[in-house]
């Protein structure tokens, strides 16, 4: 109907790329170490657990263990909870240029998608020296980050819809993540967890990637195609549920914002 | 001249949620057809028409609906009733401060904002052309915005929605808060655009400036247009409001 500024491929990935690169910059402007507190935080939480847990863990190599786990935890703590307010921070953009809503939390998962892998180089170092052999199996890590952030990115787009017309959300995801954190097996083994408990384990969709990235560092053997396909499964159905409740929601963003 | 309609505006209505419902609502605001919240009529049955390289003012009372309507003609906001056709391309809208992300600096917004407009003539010298016309030292682009005077803010958001190669120019009153020479030099850049044939939508309160750049107006009240046709005769509609 309307032929607004030939909203074509080229331009709308140059879009994108524009708002990643803004994330980027914002995430790091104004502190003084800039992206090394991508690592420090994760560096922080070893080091905590390292003292409270590893030695009566019963895991060898809690090291290892525990910071391939906390690596995929805050890329998931973090692009969650920046893009939780990314629609309603983007009032002036929305407000003056015709540009899709969905740019804004997609833009969020990409720009921490990178900071991932700036993280990811420091640590592989570190999980080197903690004992990880480097080999091509290393690589899987790819293609898990990326499912993982399919799911990032349709629950950001659940959250950032949602936040438009009750802020509380970003507010009460910013407290529940605490919660989610230790009720995910990273700083324990999984059998801490008494079977009877079992469930919150099973129902858990982010514990399956945790696992899943933790496999690729940790364990020798490759991570079975189970443990592939229900990744993807878990990612493809909240990305679907995400896509639906936003599009629902986003012909009234601009009154809201 | 030839008449050829690049704006068409038919029947278009717009309704916003007015937000004053509880966490409840959430439920039936995805599941169900109606939507929970109460709605409210910001644009009733409107038409209008623009023709290539015609200049229309937009007069009216606060909180009549003119920033509205921009939105909604630039497919910022879909209406919920009605059509609207459009030929051509449309600048971002400007408006004080329009999409300038206050944390970032001038450069940092304007390479921002270039990708973001699309912008086609987005040759390495545009960053210095939209520097050079906003007048901004080298010294206040390196500074983010948040540290801007509104003059400044209004300098950097007009000089980058100028160095657009669209056919439709929208402007939502921003000229008022630029210095005397920055408001004549925008003056003379909008002669130009007019100049080259484009189209422009121009909201503003002060009848003087409408008259400079439109030959017709349309006045907003309350959501409707009650008055359409003269700029000249339109602007004295628009005192007798008040
Ligand atoms: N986000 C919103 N939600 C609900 N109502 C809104 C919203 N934004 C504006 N309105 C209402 O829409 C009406 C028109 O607003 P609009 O901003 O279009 O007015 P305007 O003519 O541009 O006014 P001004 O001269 O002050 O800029 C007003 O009554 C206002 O209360
Ligand atoms: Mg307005």
């Amino acid at each position: 109907m309307q032929s607004i500024n030939k909203n074509n491929n080229v331009q709308n990935i140059s879009r994108i790329y524009a708002l990643s690169k803004r994330n980027v910059i914002l995430r790091y402007k104004n502190s003084f170490v800039g992206f090394l507190w991508g690592f420090i935080k994760p560096l922080l939480f070893l080091m905590i657990f390292t003292v409270i847990f590893a030695d009566n863990s019963g895991i060898n190599n809690y090291t290892l263990y525990v910071t391939s786990g906390l690596i995929l935890w805050f890329f998931f703590s973090n692009a969650t909870s920046q893009s939780v307010g990314s629609i309603v921070g983007s009032a002036g953009l929305l407000k003056s240029l015709n540009i899709p809503s969905f740019f804004f939390p997609l833009s969020e998962v990409l720009g921490e998608l990178f900071n991932l892998l700036l993280t990811m180089i420091v640590f592989l170092l570190l999980m080197n020296w903690a004992g990880m052999v480097y080999s091509p199996r290393l690589l899987l890590i790819v293609p898990c980050a990326l499912i993982f952030a399919v799911f990032i990115y349709g629950l950001n787009l659940l959250l950032s819809s949602i936040n438009v017309f009750f802020r509380d959300i970003s507010i009460i995801w910013g407290t529940i993540q605490p919660a989610m954190f230790f009720l995910t097996p990273i700083a324990y083994p999984e059998s801490n967890i008494r079977e009877k408990y079992r469930a919150i384990i099973e129902m858990n969709p982010i514990y399956s990637f945790i696992k899943l990235g933790r496999n690729i560092f940790y364990s020798t053997e490759v991570p079975d195609w189970h443990q592939w396909s229900s990744c993807m499964l878990i990612a493809v159905v909240m990305f679907l549920i995400g896509q639906f409740v936003f599009n629902r929601l986003k012909n009234q963003f601009i009154s809201a914002i | 001249m030839n008449k050829e309609a690049i704006i068409k505006v038919e029947g278009v209505s717009v309704s916003f949620w007015q937000n004053n419902v509880g966490v409840y609502s959430l439920k039936d605001l995805i599941t169900k057809r109606k939507s929970p919240f109460k709605s409210k009529t910001i644009l009733n049955n409107i038409n209008v028409e623009v023709f290539r390289g015609q200049s229309l003012g937009i007069v009216g009372r606060n909180g009549s609906g003119k920033s509205t309507l921009l939105r909604t003609i630039a497919g910022i906001i879909k209406p919920q009733k009605g059509t609207i056709t459009v030929n051509g391309t449309f600048a971002p809208i400007l408006a004080i401060g329009a999409g300038l992300e206050l944390e970032l600096t001038g450069y940092e917004n304007i390479s921002m904002l270039l990708a973001l407009y699309g912008t086609k003539n987005s040759q390495g010298n545009s960053i210095e052309k939209i520097s050079e016309f906003s007048e901004l030292t080298d010294e206040v682009l390196a500074m983010p915005v948040k540290q801007y005077s509104s003059g400044m803010v209004a300098r950097l958001a007009f000089s980058i929605s100028l160095a657009n190669d669209s056919d439709i120019l929208i402007i939502d009153e921003v000229l008022a808060v630029g210095d005397q020479g920055f408001q004549a030099k925008c003056m003379e850049k909008i002669y130009e655009i007019k100049r080259q044939g484009k189209t422009i939508l121009f909201v503003s309160h002060f009848p003087d400036d409408v008259l400079k750049i439109c030959e017709t107006a349309i006045l907003l009240e309350n959501g409707r247009i009650t008055h359409a046709g003269d700029a000249k005769e339109i602007c004295n509609n628009y005192k007798k409001l008040f």
